[in-house]
């Protein structure tokens, strides 16, 4: 191949090469960059929360007025709404995991003073609370009945959870800790971790410590809290308006709102990272179509201004792939030494990105695929022009002057 | 001669209307995701208050746990919010021109009007100077006393859209409004107000909607309302009542002073700083002094209200920008070089080098305009994605005219700076060049 | 060498058909010298097209070497081109990006020659031509006359039967045409066949035999000076030869 000569002729005209290798270079740092986020966001939106998100409805109930009392609506309600047909399991919750509200605390896995604490999300919530979270139970035993607490006062210490592996683990560093081993509350009080589950989300999605959730039988003295119902495959939305129906006409001294599919609230507490994953790919997108049609014209151009030069190679002998070849090497040349600049230029931006943000570093195999794209870019993009310029009649060479 | 040049510049742009739309269009893109994202951060980076921002000061006590920072990450940082005792302490002071003291609450409204059902709906606990302090009008009526505050009455102030639901949009002032089974009565309608951001309670974010119903301070204690918002604990307290939770070591309340002048300022700062000394010497306050005062693009700043997510999009939709004027300069190159032969044949007619030069600027100047004008169409639309895909966030996503007059001054800027070395190259055509070749 | 037979050539645009060869018959023997005299348009461009396989034609026959070309693919075409004939142009042609090396390479390139070989032939044609000293100048470097006879060197280069020239001293001055005219009589002595379209009256006399086209037509031929074919036998080139 003709490297030599090609790139000695581009040397000359160079501005154009050097521009398009220039963005091609920075588009290489921002789509690189940008597709790394995307990626880190979708994972974050689709991990696994534990939870049987899809099937699961909930409602608020907030009562008002002197004689109106959450701890005597609550058995009612959980019996009436567990009777609505379709529902598979049903409990009270002080507040909805996922929602970007709720009620954390500190543990410590030891009663020594200077313990290291570990914080968590804290759902008090009623017997049923494992089925209707649709969570998975790693050992120990659920919730029954009897362990329902109605205490009187905020202050009544707590004394069985049930926990999540990674909060146990969280609280254990040394590992194996299992069910029936005893953490102490802030006042030192002990307490029994009777159940662990293998993986449950807490309330706020951008907190490092998600995982670490513990559930609390008991229903506390306040005016409001929410109803976990876990419908059947397939019977949520059938069950939904029943939800509230049920709820309005058991007590009325209340106020039932925030009727909302458990997905929704899941969607609603990712928006910021779905709507940023979907504005990066809306960039990302557009600046592939801008660079790809830069790529197609600063190539129709060097076509269009080697018309005659390309004639007279075709009389001195080159075939129509010869031609369709320079132009592709010369293109491939160009992107080379764009993605060659541009590869400096994404970690840059990555170094950058991760000083000033709380942004994860560049999985360094990003680059190279990177490349790849930038490198297919180019070849589509010089594909339609170098075949115009392979089809220029050999005549051209007589025929011009 | 600069009509001469315009018309030189339309002809040369309409003699190819596919070169100039691609140019244009290329422009817009560049420009519209640029504004976009710009338009964002300025909203977000807004100053909600301009004339009366650097004398509104947020109030800080560090009351936090001696054993660690109240924010691990921002060591240096007190607490955002204060204790019950400490933000009724601070109400004693006469030093600021006017303060408030507030949370949210959650409560339950039942209308008098037969077709409404009861709502729970968000409120704002606050001191009766809440509405000076921001400078809310009212609609009707007033603002409560001071007294009304400490003696907990039951006194609404409710916004201009919650009284056209409640009454109808006539002077509701005096009427009754039952809440939480307790009557309360109106005593003024203030305007809506919307300010973005929300900064005088930015916890549990600075976009969204701030309450349309306002309650005396004291109201709390007497109905026994916890915040709504944010609180948190640090302290291993046996809390078995309201009463204990008001006195135990919970920061919920925020807490705003107008300080008009330097000397208040420093004065007010002696005065937070001597309270905690007191507190210190009945052992509350382990932690090093660390009270702050902060005017609110301060405060703004230092509760990160413009998140990291934008300030990488500007960057990114900069870099976006850059790359479209890369892609232009190649094709005013492209394009001003295949008009050489012309150029070529001007200047041996006697064009000077910077008549050419102008020519040619005057009509990327043209291409900028109609880019920036195109840009502005993809701006909006962007938005319009953006509200799509964040919704809340109507408010942060519209083109004021400020953003247009950017918007197009910044399209022809910078596509002028990007055709300055076309023009250049071609201006430097020698006269003979394409008449001597073949 | 070449043999056309009742070649005729139609050029189609939307409205209008233009006749520019109408049984066009013409033999040129191995080693001959022939100059095409014509007026503008009468179709001397499209017979040398045609003959050096720049262009197909519409009909008739055309054998050249003894191999029938009328039907030969795009590939097989550049093929020959590359490897039997070689072009001179009016306008010279030469790529204004390469140097003269580089230029008289671009066709020994395409023949896939190696690096040394591709020298060895650079540097002959060249030096043939006499342009050793210029050999890394830019063809914006050079005067008219020492482009055409770049473009001669690039011609040669590949060692072709067959020279096709196209007005090759139309932009020459007549010192520089002189040159070049000597240059093509030398090629010529030493084995290469040359067809040589012109409008000089002077340069064609020189050429052992004439043909001129009139309106697509061949209407008259000369035999000014006995064909050299006879007394010559076909020799290598010298150019390429040792
Ligand atoms: N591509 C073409 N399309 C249409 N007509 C053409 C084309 N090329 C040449 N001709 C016409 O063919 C005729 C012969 O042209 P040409 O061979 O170039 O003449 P010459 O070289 O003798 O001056 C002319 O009338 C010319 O206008
Ligand atoms: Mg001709």
């Amino acid at each position: 191949m003709e490297f030599g000569p090609i790139w000695r002729a581009s040397l000359r005209n160079k501005t154009g090469p050097i521009l398009m290798a220039l963005q091609i270079a920075l588009t290489l740092a921002v789509i690189v960059n940008a597709v790394f986020i995307i990626k880190q966001r979708i994972d974050k939106i689709t991990r696994p929360t534990g939870m049987d998100v899809d099937n699961i409805v909930t409602v608020q109930s907030f009562g008002f007025g002197e004689d109106f009392n959450l701890q005597e609506s609550v058995p009612q309600d959980l019996a009436e709404l567990e009777a609505i047909p379709g529902v598979l399991a049903v409990t009270s919750s002080q507040h909805v995991p996922l929602s970007g509200s709720g009620w954390g605390t500190e543990l410590a896995g030891s009663s020594e003073d200077g313990a290291p604490r570990v914080n968590g999300a804290q759902y008090f919530v009623n017997a049923d609370a494992v089925n209707a979270f649709g969570v998975k139970l790693e050992s120990g035993r659920a919730f029954t009945a009897e362990d329902v607490e109605y205490p009187e006062s905020f202050g009544v210490p707590i004394s069985q959870v049930i926990m999540t592996r990674a909060y146990l683990d969280a609280l254990f560093p040394e590992g194996g800790a299992q069910a029936g081993a005893t953490v102490y509350d802030k006042l030192g009080n002990p307490v029994t971790v009777i159940g662990v589950l293998d993986t449950m989300h807490g309330a706020w999605v951008g907190w490092d410590e998600l995982e670490n959730v513990m559930l609390v039988p008991r229903v506390m003295p306040v005016e409001s809290n929410y109803y976990i119902v876990r419908a059947e495959p397939g019977e949520r939305d059938r069950v939904m308006p029943q939800v509230e129906q049920t709820l309005l006409a058991t007590n009325d001294r209340r106020v039932v709102k925030s009727l909302r599919t458990h997905s929704e609230i899941r969607d609603s507490s990712y928006q910021g990272d779905r709507g940023m994953a979907v504005v990066l790919a809306v960039v990302v997108s557009l600046m592939v179509m801008v660079t790809g049609v830069g790529i197609v014209g600063l190539a129709s151009f060097a076509v269009r201004q080697r018309i005659k030069q390309i004639g007279t190679r075709r009389a001195v002998g080159a075939r129509r792939q010869d031609i369709l070849r320079y132009f592709m090497v010369e293109n491939w040349m160009i992107t080379t030494a764009g993605v060659m600049l541009g590869s400096v230029l994404t970690i840059a931006v990555n170094y950058w990105m991760v000083a000033s943000f709380e942004l994860e570093r560049l999985d360094p195999l990003y680059v190279p695929a990177g490349v790849l794209a930038l490198w297919l870019l180019g070849l589509l993009g010089v594909a339609g022009p170098a075949r115009k310029a392979s089809a220029i009649s050999p005549a051209i060479a007589t025929r011009t002057v | 001669m600069f009509r001469y040049y315009l018309k030189l510049a339309s002809r040369s742009l309409f003699a190819a209307p596919a070169t100039t739309s691609l140019m244009v269009a290329t422009i817009a893109l560049g420009i519209g995701i640029f504004m976009a994202a710009v338009t964002i951060y300025y909203l977000m980076a807004n100053n909600p208050i301009p004339h009366k921002s650097d004398v509104l000061y947020a109030v800080q006590l560090d009351s936090w746990d001696p054993a660690q920072a109240y924010r691990e990450d921002l060591p240096e940082q007190a607490p955002w919010e204060l204790t019950y005792i400490d933000a009724m302490a601070l109400r004693e002071s006469d030093i600021p021109r006017r303060q408030a003291a507030m949370h949210k609450v959650s409560l339950v409204v039942q209308p008098t009007r037969v077709d409404l059902k009861p709502f729970q709906a968000q409120a704002r606990l606050t001191d009766g100077d809440f509405f000076a302090l921001f400078d809310i009008p009212f609609v009707y009526g007033a603002a409560w006393s001071r007294d009304a505050d400490d003696a907990g009455q039951l006194l609404v102030v409710i916004s201009k859209s919650r009284n056209d639901e409640l009454f109808g949009g006539e002077d509701s002032t005096g009427r009754t409004l039952r809440i939480n089974d307790r009557e309360f009565t109106v005593v003024g309608v203030s305007e809506d107000w919307y300010p973005v951001p929300k900064y005088y309670d930015v916890n549990n974010g600075a976009f969204d909607e701030p309450e349309q119903m306002f309650i005396p301070s004291g109201v709390g204690r007497e109905l026994e309302l916890f915040s709504s918002g944010n609180t948190n604990c640090w302290k291993d307290e046996d809390i078995n009542s309201f009463e204990e939770f008001l006195g135990a070591e919970c920061v919920w309340w925020q807490y705003w002073v107008e300080l008009p002048s330097e000397v208040e300022r420093d004065a007010y700062q002696a005065f937070i700083d001597g309270y905690v000394e007191e507190q210190k010497e009945l052992g509350r306050f382990a932690r090093p002094l660390n009270n702050r005062i902060t005017a609110v693009e301060q405060w703004l700043e230092v509760r990160q209200v413009v998140r990291d997510d934008n300030k990488v999009l500007i960057g990114i939709a900069f870099l976006f920008l850059v790359v479209c004027l890369f892609n232009i300069v190649g094709l005013m190159l492209t394009k001003f070089l295949g008009k050489a032969p012309q150029i070529g044949i001007r200047r041996a007619l006697g064009a000077s080098r910077g008549a050419v030069f102008r020519q040619q600027l005057i009509e990327v100047g043209a291409l900028g305009a109609a880019g920036g004008l195109a840009g502005l169409g993809f701006a909006w639309l962007a938005l319009k994605g953006i509200q799509q895909l964040f919704p809340g966030f109507e408010h942060l996503a519209r083109l004021d005219l400020t953003m247009v007059g950017i918007a197009i001054a910044s399209a022809v800027v910078t596509t002028v700076i990007a055709g300055l070395y076309p023009a250049w190259r071609v201006c430097r055509v020698p006269p003979g060049a394409y008449l001597r070749l073949q | 060498m070449l043999e056309m037979h009742h070649i005729s050539k139609v050029y189609r645009t939307d409205t209008v058909e233009t006749h520019a060869l109408r049984d066009f018959s013409l033999r040129v023997e191995e080693g001959e010298f022939v100059a095409v005299t014509g007026p503008s348009g009468s179709g001397k461009t499209t017979f040398l097209n045609i003959a050096g396989m720049l262009e197909d034609f519409t009909s008739g026959t055309y054998r050249l070497d003894a191999e029938d070309v009328s039907d030969l693919g795009d590939d097989a075409r550049s093929r020959i081109r590359n490897e039997k004939i070689g072009f001179i142009f009016q306008s010279f042609n030469l790529i204004p990006d390469l140097n003269v090396f580089d230029n008289v390479d671009v066709p020994l390139r395409y023949r896939g020659f190696t690096g040394a070989e591709r020298r060895r032939r650079i540097e002959e044609a060249v030096e043939l031509v006499g342009l050793t000293s210029r050999m890394r100048h830019l063809p914006s470097q050079l005067s008219g006359g020492q482009q055409q006879r770049v473009a001669i060197a690039r011609a040669l280069a590949g060692a072709p039967r067959f020279l096709l020239a196209d007005e090759p001293t139309g932009n020459l001055d007549s010192e520089m045409a002189d040159g070049v005219m000597a240059l093509l009589e030398d090629i010529n002595s030493a084995g290469t066949t040359i067809v040589m379209v012109t409008h000089d009256a002077d340069l064609a006399g020189r050429a052992p035999r004439n043909v001129q086209v009139l309106d697509g037509w061949v209407q008259d031929t000369t035999q000014a000076i006995d064909s050299p074919v006879a007394s010559q036998a076909p020799a290598e080139l010298a150019v390429v030869g040792s």
